[in-house]
């Protein structure tokens, strides 16, 4: 009986072996790689002492494809304060912009220059890069062209400066390897990302057309007491706020209580 | 070490609160004021959003001015009934000004009018109280017989105080007003609190010393007091509506205000009256130089988030 069962687990590693065996070999011998995609920091959690982390996106493309990596959060819309120019000297804010189809997130890294690379009905379609982003998104007033153009220019410094909008050439590696091309990029994953879902994807371009992409996702959520509070500050404002005061009170007679103990006011 | 704010949805190194509710608190202690007139620009600095800044800092307010006021109430200079006089009147002034900033907004120039009335305030007030306070430094220095001579002075604006209706006496601060005047008083700077959106310690402190005629120390736990009442209103407020209070940078926050609030008070008793005012006065005016220079630069970045002022 017990030969019987070392029999049947003998068999099974056996086939294992031999089903890998096939697979590799399929996959070696296929004439083009197919385009994978992989985050290995796929589930982020924000707790008490998060500073932000660190995202790698890697995967096996064909050898001779350039590649792009977008990570991006939903399209949204967003309404900023504008600052202009009053009475020719002060500047203070002078209304609101309504940035519409942008996303919160955006960060776009590419083997090569993505407008030379890619022909512009395609960097459109897939929204890949600046410029392409750039005609994506709808600002609200501005209807001349140079406004639009100053207007996101504006936006693009305002998002990188909160880490939140980030681009790049080169950075992205990509290397041949046994007929198949490997690349990886390696990103600092800001603390300003909201908790959310981030689509992390790749496309392959060539002959300027996107000719494969993939995808995966980045998952961020808050957990334990940084999920807690921010819970009970949306759902619970009044009780939160009380809470707050309370331990605000509590802190000021304490501390005071503490400087008259140890003779400090006199 | 860095914490997670998880209100503000940023990350902030621990030291800088701390070390900001320190500085802060030391003048709260000091002044009799809320200091959000330095705090919130400091934490939007720092990276914090403009509408978590505010909200947050009256959050913290709340513990510094208890430690200021309970080390001033320790000393007897804190004028209970003054400042129950003054919260009512600051209550009525701030629902004006709340509504006043509703009309501003509908006609579209808003920020125009808060930050002109800002500077303005600022720079009136720091100009008068340095001014002031010089010429009272100095008075002292040559005798007693310039007090005389000033008091005969404002005697018609002192009679004009004295013909109002309902004469009380305020035994803390010695003084004997109608109880109107501290209605009046505490609700225009109520109004101007709300359209500028911040505590109004600033405005407080002057109107107790040049209007009230109240002494320099029994003006700074008063201020204290009424400030620690208006900033629960805040807070709460803020926290129901808005959701905008951060639990935990308040907590960082109010770990350097409370201890800075206790230093303040002590080092305030060694000052004179005319000391504090003077230092208070340069402090408003750096202020005003600051928000001038804020207005004329070329500022890095033309866009900002949208809500609060």
């Amino acid at each position: 009986m017990k030969d019987f069962k070392f029999q049947i687990s003998n068999f099974k590693l056996i086939a294992a072996l031999l089903f890998c065996s096939a697979v590799l070999l399929l996959y070696s011998s296929s004439a083009r790689a197919e385009l994978t995609i992989n985050a290995n920091h796929d589930h982020i959690k924000i707790d008490f002492f998060y500073n932000g982390s660190t995202v790698s996106v890697s995967g096996v493309s064909d050898p001779d494809v350039d590649l792009i990596v977008k990570i991006s959060s939903a399209d949204g819309y967003e309404t900023l304060k504008q600052k202009g120019k009053v009475a020719g000297i002060l500047w203070m804010n002078v209304g609101t912009l309504e940035f519409k189809e942008a996303p919160n997130f955006y960060s776009v890294h590419s083997t090569k220059n993505i407008e030379d690379m890619l022909e512009k009905g395609e960097a459109d379609k897939y929204v890949l890069g600046y410029p392409a982003l750039e005609r994506h998104v709808e600002i609200i007033p501005a209807a001349k062209a140079e406004e639009k153009d100053r207007w996101f220019n504006e936006f693009l410094k305002y998002k990188e400066s909160s880490k939140l909008y980030a681009s790049s050439v080169g950075r992205l590696s990509a290397q041949s390897k046994a007929g198949k091309g490997l690349y990886c990029i390696k990103l600092d994953w800001p603390y300003q990302a909201p908790p959310g879902d981030y689509i992390v994807k790749v496309y392959a371009v060539k002959n300027k057309k996107v000719v494969e992409k993939a995808e995966t996702k980045v998952f961020v959520e808050q957990v334990g007491i940084v999920k807690r509070l921010s819970g009970m500050a949306k759902d619970s404002g009044a009780l939160y706020g009380i809470i707050s005061i309370i331990a605000a009170l509590g802190a000021g007679f304490g501390v005071s209580l503490i400087f008259r103990k140890g003779g400090g006011a006199h | 070490m860095y914490l997670y704010l998880p209100v503000a949805l940023t990350s902030i190194n621990i030291l800088i609160p701390v070390g900001l509710g320190l500085a802060v608190g030391l003048l709260s202690g000091l002044f009799g004021v809320g200091g959000g007139f330095l705090m919130t620009p400091l934490l939007i600095m720092f990276g914090i959003p403009a509408t978590v800044a505010a909200a947050t800092d009256s959050n913290q307010i709340v513990a510094a001015s208890t430690s200021g006021t309970y080390a001033h109430w320790r000393v007897g200079n804190v004028d209970f009934k003054m400042g129950l006089y003054l919260l009512i009147g600051g209550f009525i002034g701030g629902l004006f000004g709340v509504q006043a900033i509703k009309i501003l907004k509908a006609t579209g120039n808003a920020d125009f009018v808060i930050k002109m009335t800002y500077v303005l305030m600022l720079g009136i007030v720091g100009t008068y109280m340095f001014i002031e306070s010089l010429q009272s430094i100095r008075k002292a220095k040559k005798g007693d017989d310039a007090h005389i001579s000033e008091s005969s002075k404002e005697s018609a604006f002192g009679r004009f105080l004295k013909a109002l209706p309902l004469q009380t006496h305020f035994e803390k601060s010695g003084v004997t007003h109608s109880l109107l005047l501290p209605l009046i008083f505490g609700g225009f700077v109520g109004v101007l609190a709300a359209i500028m959106g911040v505590g109004g310690g600033f405005l407080m402190v002057p109107v107790m010393v040049y209007i009230l005629r109240m002494p320099m120390h029994v003006v700074v736990g008063t201020s204290l007091f009424q400030i620690l009442f208006n900033c629960i209103e805040v807070t709460f407020l803020q926290a129901y509506t808005n959701h905008n209070v951060d639990f935990i940078l308040a907590a960082l926050l109010l770990l350097g205000s409370t201890v800075g609030a206790q230093v303040g008070a002590v080092f305030g008793r060694k000052l004179k009256g005319e000391q504090l005012k003077i230092i208070l006065a340069i402090i408003v005016l750096a202020v005003t130089v600051k928000i001038i220079f804020e207005l004329t630069l070329s500022p890095s970045l033309l866009l900002s988030q949208a809500g609060g002022h």
